[in-house]
């Protein structure tokens, strides 16, 4: 019989032990805090453990991980080099004020 | 203009104002508008100044800037403005979008086709609970230690909000693909 993250399922069948002995469930739950390395160390290896070997988690991982990515190269708005300039002006003026 | 003077404001260019881009960024996601957002910069960078010598060095300046931008937000605009709506935790879907996409687009390439202009609308209708600390976190790339002090919340608030902000935000994102027919 095929172990239950190799079928993809949610839920772990009875007597199976899922890779890294950590469910599915609390893998995506903590998905992002896994690709933020917020995580402490015992659980990132049972994540990582995890992720190898599961073939569903895995692309949720990379899913995430690409949604991610993209949010930090597209989110950016630049700061108007007009206000920069300004700013600076404003810290001489505090400097000559004493 | 004595030494000591030109030292602090040496200093200040040095350690603050590097992190010019981060300020005008979350100043704009808190306005919504960019007059707004580059006097409400302005205040900030004063005030951050005047109040240089009670920063205590060595600790993380970007989040004691941010800190400050956000509490003369909340004394000074949004009095004049409406107070955000309360956020309807109950109403909204908050499962990953990889659910609905795994078996037509598990790599995401559906994000790729969104302009920038949309992400960032996208942003902006997140609940400002939400908004902050994802812009902090995948725009600032902070970490959550470092948002938890900027908007002074625990670090496991920072957790949850970031974890439902980024799956609306997915969610929003997903909508629009669909209704541009970036993915079928």
């Amino acid at each position: 019989m095929t172990a239950f993250w190799k079928l993809g399922k949610w839920k772990c069948e009875a007597g199976g032990t899922p890779p890294g002995d950590i469910d599915c469930a609390s893998v995506v739950a903590q998905l992002y805090e896994y690709i933020d390395e917020e995580l402490d160390e015992e659980t990132v290896k049972k994540i990582r453990v995890h992720l190898e070997l599961c073939k569903r988690c895995y692309p949720h991982y990379d899913f995430e991980k690409a949604f991610l990515r993209f949010l930090s190269e597209h989110g950016r708005i630049s700061t108007p080099p007009e206000l920069k300039r300004r700013i600076f002006q404003r810290i001489l003026e505090e400097e000559s004020q004493g | 203009m004595s030494e000591e003077a030109t030292r602090k404001r040496q200093e200040f260019e040095r350690e603050a104002l590097v992190h010019l881009d981060t300020l005008y960024n979350v100043a704009v996601r808190l306005c919504g508008n960019a007059s707004d957002a580059e006097d409400l910069v302005q205040e900030t960078v004063t005030k951050a100044y005047r109040a240089w010598d009670t920063y205590e060095r060595g600790t993380n300046c970007r989040a004691w800037l941010v800190a400050i931008l956000r509490n003369t937000f909340i004394n000074q605009y949004r009095r004049e403005s409406k107070r955000p709506s309360p956020v309807e935790y109950e109403s909204v879907e908050e499962t990953s979008v990889f659910e609905s996409v795994q078996d037509r687009d598990p790599e995401g390439s559906f994000f790729r086709y969104i302009v920038d202009d949309e992400v960032k609308r996208a942003i902006q209708e997140l609940p400002e609970e939400f908004r902050i600390p994802v812009v902090l976190s995948d725009v600032e790339g902070m970490s959550y230690a470092e948002i938890s002090e900027a908007l002074e919340l625990p670090v496991g608030t920072v957790k949850s909000r970031l974890f439902r902000g980024r799956r609306r935000l997915q969610q929003r994102l997903y909508e629009y693909a669909l209704e541009m027919g970036y993915i079928r």
